[in-house]
């Protein structure tokens, strides 16, 4: 029999489940939904005790209204249930501990990291979510992915191995290398594609310009995937990516506790896809608790992952703040968008001055200017009663001459996308600290001794 | 791609596959490479029965 080669013009990875139509897909969420909280019922000592208390069983789930009556788990619940029994995963594990062959855990940067256990079944199903994005995203078995990060006890991009693997792609593990010869990978290789943070995917950029160089615009990658931070659903940051590197940058969220939930296809519609036919996603006003359907109207994403067993994720309350786009993308997938991508956390939102302040608006002013450095700081503090807030940034080589310029329009463009004042402190190219994966660019201080 | 005929045919290879390796895993208390290798193959078929099985009768109701 001859060999027939998968058809590298398909644009989606399964055309039935992307094109479903959205009543079928209403259906299948709910049946899966009903499935995945069945069997936690019957197998979590987490959940069952929690739904009890609720006074809702299985077969009480049987439309989106009742869903929206499953309590919510909250990270700090899978905290308080681990490092016990079954070691180290405690009551939410749902399958026999020598059923579990993948360990990954959360950063921590909210608190003590969550274990995550996995089956090999969680596994392909992580890399089948992976799969949806990369070939979305124009990942064939032509391409040759360098992945420049390091294979450790975090998910990042694990999974994106394993699927550029699955998809047919020659993937080149880049783990223990450091940033400098990563870069001499890519240009031996001829590497045509990678993945990474945003602040890495620039910082590798720096690196090669300031330090080796190279430019990275004619390394040859076509593609970048970000994932691990907001920036590629930031557009300046994004237009900064993709001159930097002369590549597409494509946006993706996803989190050790839920799986990749969303993707950004070659449209670059100004949002991401929510796999719809693998994750339920609501979203929920932070006031009001209501459920939010209409476009245009932000709230903090509660998501369920309708085929992950060992460790079920059901109605989590994740904290991204979304927002449903109006307008369908162009691609004809049925999943629907969100409107730039994943906005923030809602415990990153804070106020300064009475004002909310997402710290995410800050960096789409910074990146949009020209002469300015990718790197920029923000300091909140309070001087007696009351709030100031600092931004740190530095001049490009060759900009000194032009701050007066620079600060003129960063204060006009702060003002207009945050309604604040900002005390603006220029710095030298190069002074302000550089981050390896995910930066921490957002210091409030106001918890500590005032000034 | 859309249609049923194909969605059905898709199903029912999937189905053979996986009756097969059940089969084959059974066989394999005593012999972990068949075992191993066969809840490998499982894993892969639930993929497969994500992607096309569950959407095969979603007109039916529930």
């Amino acid at each position: 029999m001859r060999r027939r080669r998968v058809n590298f013009d398909q644009p989606y990875w399964n055309p039935v489940l992307e094109q479903l139509p959205r009543e079928k897909l209403r259906r299948l969420q709910l049946r899966k939904f009903r499935n995945i909280f069945a069997w936690a019922y019957e197998r979590s000592r987490l959940h069952r005790p929690l739904y009890d208390r609720a006074g809702i069983r299985p077969e009480d789930i049987r439309g989106f209204e009742d869903i929206r009556r499953v309590p919510k788990v909250e990270k700090a619940m899978m905290r308080d249930i681990q490092r016990k029994d079954p070691f180290p995963y405690g009551d939410a594990l749902c399958v026999p501990l020598d059923e579990v062959c993948e360990f990954r855990q959360t950063s921590g940067t909210t608190g003590q990291p969550v274990y995550q256990a996995d089956t090999w079944q969680d596994w392909e199903w992580w890399a089948e979510c992976w799969s949806y994005i990369l070939w979305s995203q124009g990942y064939r078995p032509s391409d040759r992915v360098f992945m420049p990060f390091g294979y450790n006890i975090f998910v990042a991009f694990w999974a994106g191995h394993y699927a550029a693997e699955k998809i047919g792609c020659e993937v080149v593990p880049g783990g223990v290398l450091d940033t400098q010869a990563r870069i001499l990978k890519i240009q031996e290789l001829k590497a045509t594609a990678m993945m990474g943070t945003p602040t890495y995917i620039l910082g590798m950029a720096d690196t090669a310009r300031t330090k080796m160089g190279i430019d990275p615009a004619g390394l040859g990658i076509t593609k970048i995937t970000c994932a691990g931070e907001p920036g590629a659903g930031i557009p300046s940051t994004k237009r900064r990516m993709e001159e930097a590197w002369n590549a597409k940058v494509y946006d993706h969220a996803g989190a050790t506790e839920i799986g990749a939930w969303s993707y950004e296809c070659r449209h670059q519609p100004g949002g991401m896809h929510v796999n719809e036919a693998l994750f339920l996603v609501e979203i929920e006003d932070v006031d009001t608790g209501e459920i939010i359907e209409t476009p245009g109207r932000r709230g903090k994403m509660v998501i369920t992952a309708l085929d992950r067993l060992a460790q079920p994720c059901i109605r989590f309350d994740s904290k991204d703040v979304i927002e449903w786009a109006s307008e369908p993308c162009p691609c004809g997938r049925t999943f629907r968008l969100i409107k730039g991508g994943v906005l923030g956390r809602a415990d990153d939102i804070t106020k300064v001055k009475g004002v909310l302040l997402a710290p995410v608006s800050i960096e789409e002013v910074v990146r949009g200017i020209d002469g300015l450095s990718d790197e920029y700081e923000v300091i909140v503090d309070k001087l007696g009663d009351v709030d100031r807030i600092k931004l740190k940034v530095e001049l490009m080589p060759g900009a000194e001459e032009r701050a007066k310029e620079i600060e003129n329009r960063l204060k006009d463009q702060l003002r207009l996308k945050t309604n604040l004042g900002y005390r603006i402190e220029f710095y030298d190219y190069g002074r302000l600290p550089r981050y390896e994966v995910k930066a921490k660019r957002f210091k409030d201080l106001r918890k500590e001794k005032p000034v | 791609m859309d249609s049923e005929t194909d969605l059905a045919a898709i199903n029912a290879r999937i189905a053979t596959l996986k009756k097969t390796a059940l089969e084959l895993k059974a066989l394999g208390a005593d012999i972990p490479c068949l075992d191993r290798n066969t809840a490998r193959i499982l894993a892969s078929l639930k993929m497969l029965e994500i992607g096309f099985s569950d959407v095969v009768d979603l007109d039916s109701g529930d």
